[in-house]
């Protein structure tokens, strides 16, 4: 019997251990389920996981996040070791979740997962239901699913608070808008500009033309038929030649001046993110100057 | 045919071709909006790309006429020879780094100094005794040298952006152009014409060799810098605001030879004519196949132009062994 008490104890031990290890998991989730070395690929995630996570659990974000002409957290970005996307420095930087876009090359994709590497590709958003569900989907890889319902919550109370405040402030028809980027384009439905234009009260006229999301708007046909308010959805300094001609042009100019105008630059749609909000409230205020300059002429 | 009926029917060709230019819209030939508006899309929208596509298009036949006359060369035009991939260069180079939007006419300086850098390889090696084959290999060389340069310009592009940006302006279009642009350009093209229309003569004496052209009081250096600056100075500007548009300058001359006596003299305001109305139909036709706006006219002309190349090619075989 004296062989067997230390086996008996060494299991009592092992049950013990096990049991504090269920337990340890059940009250605070393990180190597995909140990744500390996050590294982002993609533009839109990068802009997001910087409002999610505390930036010391951002191992490395993608070189475009600091170019304030495409990122809106350019600032934010600022110090974070950044990514060109090659597998290489991926690696260095030795990643416990890697978060990935649509579009990053499969090439590399492929050679990270079989390299052993945990990687997610996340969808990218066109609406504003897009943009909570990939909120979602990041809180729960990157273990913050407090933090996303958190985001989300604010963001759906600003919705709530302009669409309020028009109901009041800007009663009537939809005005009718139109956002032109370079190239003349202009996007209609399926697409966040358009999203955005609707939820903030406006009649979005590349979807009434059936544009879709990327769709063209000649220059004479804005001429023909402008509507009520123009927003300009590019920042004509930051392309230098033919594609941002349609915004120079002194018939454009002369149009968007005529009328309460918005700019809302690129870097503030391009990415489905909860900062959109920030659009649709500017847009909101272009609505109400609208209504009050028709008063005023009445 | 008669060279003063001739100039006169595509004097009408061309000015037929403007005036469809002018009154082809979005949705036919129709006119919506307000009176105010419609004033606006006539003289603001459709006025300038009609007479840019009249002066690109007439700068583009001219120098073609001219290069095929003084390098004695059938293949002879500024898009295979690599004078619009120098001026493309030189663009997208001022593009690329800022300086375009430094002062207004940097952009055409800059494709000015691309297209002169390539005419004066040329010429150098046009000097030379150089035979026509290996004439247009040394062309074909700059061409893809300027066509590398570009890709290595795209290739370390800040962003996404900048790079589609510089490949929409190398597909060539005169959407959205505004008098802007006109003022910008036509000045230049004028002057850059107005030096070339001047060598009728000379390339006329040169038909019969350069040793015959000098006993017949041609100052060769002289032509040169003529040929070299006019060029540079009509197709920098033309592609600077433009973009690339090639093979006009091959086809025209090609298709109006045979209605002229075969003199380069006579041969210059055909093909300055003859250009303008190609270059303005094939951008009607483009408004037609896509009234949105999404074909380039680069594009079409090179649909165009490379099969009438290998055609070319194909029936100067004897002409062009050496």
């Amino acid at each position: 019997m004296r062989e067997k008490k230390p086996a008996s104890q060494s299991l009592a031990a092992i049950a013990a251990g096990l049991l504090a290890l269920v337990m340890a998991m059940a009250v605070s989730p393990a180190k597995a389920d909140k990744p500390q070395r996050i590294v982002s690929l993609n533009l839109c995630v990068d802009q997001i996981i910087l409002d999610l996570l505390p930036h010391e659990r951002i191992a490395g974000l993608s070189f475009l996040a600091t170019d304030p002409s495409m990122s809106v957290m350019a600032h934010e970005a600022e110090g974070r070791p950044s990514v060109r996307g090659s597998a290489e420095e991926i690696l260095a930087l030795d990643p416990d979740l890697i978060l990935a876009g649509e579009y990053t090359t499969p090439a590399t994709v492929d050679l990270l997962r079989r390299l052993g590497r945990r990687i997610e590709i996340i969808p990218m958003a066109s609406s504003f239901d897009g943009i909570r569900a990939v909120v979602t989907l990041l809180g729960r890889l990157t273990g913050e699913p407090d933090r996303a319902a958190a985001l989300i919550g604010a963001f759906d109370d600003r919705l709530r608070e302009v669409k309020a405040r028009a109901v009041v402030r800007s009663p009537g028809p939809r005005p009718r808008a139109v956002a032109m980027q370079v190239n003349s384009l202009a996007s209609g439905e399926g697409s966040l500009v358009d999203e955005v234009l609707e939820q903030a009260g406006f009649e979005n006229i590349a979807r009434s033309e059936k544009l879709g999301p990327a769709g063209r708007l000649p220059l004479e046909t804005l001429i023909a038929d402008p509507p009520d308010v123009i927003v300009r959805a590019n920042s004509a300094a930051d392309f230098r030649t033919v594609l941002a001609d349609n915004l120079r042009h002194p018939a454009f100019r002369a149009l968007a001046s005529s009328r309460p105008s918005v700019s809302i630059p690129m870097n503030e749609w391009l990415c489905g993110t909860p900062r959109i909000i920030e659009a649709v409230e500017r847009l909101a205020a272009a609505r109400e100057e609208l209504h009050r300059r028709a008063e005023a002429r009445r | 045919m008669n060279p003063m009926r001739l100039a006169a029917l595509l004097a009408l060709a061309a000015l037929a071709a403007f005036l469809l230019s002018l009154f082809l819209g979005v949705e036919g030939f129709t006119l919506a909006g307000s009176a105010e508006a419609r004033q606006t899309i006539l003289l603001e929208v459709r006025l300038p790309r009609a007479l840019l596509g009249f002066m690109v298009g007439g700068t583009l036949g001219l120098t073609g006429a001219v290069l095929q006359g003084y390098l004695r060369n059938p293949l002879a035009e500024p898009g295979i020879m690599g004078i619009s991939g120098g001026a493309a260069l030189g663009a997208v180079i001022a593009i690329h780094s800022g300086i375009a939007q430094s002062f207004a006419l940097a952009l055409p300086a800059a494709g000015l100094a691309g297209a002169a850098l390539a005419t004066l390889t040329l010429a150098l090696l046009a000097g030379r005794g150089t035979g026509p084959v290996t004439l247009i290999l040394a062309g074909v060389a700059v061409s893809s040298l300027a066509a590398a340069l570009t890709s290595l310009a795209l290739n370390l592009a800040p962003n996404p952006f900048a790079a589609s940006e510089m490949l929409y302006w190398l597909m060539g279009s005169l959407t959205d152009r505004s008098l802007v642009h006109v003022w910008l350009a036509a000045p230049l093209m004028i002057l850059g014409c107005g030096l070339l229309a001047a060598t009728g003569r000379d390339l006329d004496a040169l038909t019969l060799g350069e040793a015959a052209a000098q006993n017949l009081g041609v100052d060769l250096g002289q032509l040169r810098l003529i040929v070299v600056a006019g060029t540079a100075i009509a197709v920098g500007a033309a592609t600077a605001v433009c973009g690339a548009i090639s093979f006009v300058g091959l086809m025209v001359p090609h298709l109006l030879r045979p209605l002229t006596s075969g003199e380069p003299s006579r041969l210059l305001l055909p093909s300055f004519l003859g250009g303008a109305a190609l270059v303005l139909l094939a951008d009607v036709i483009l408004r037609l196949l896509s009234p949105m706006g999404d074909l380039r006219l680069g594009v079409l002309t090179a649909l165009l132009g490379a099969p009438f190349f290998l055609w070319l090619v194909l029936s100067k075989r004897s002409e062009l062994a050496p």
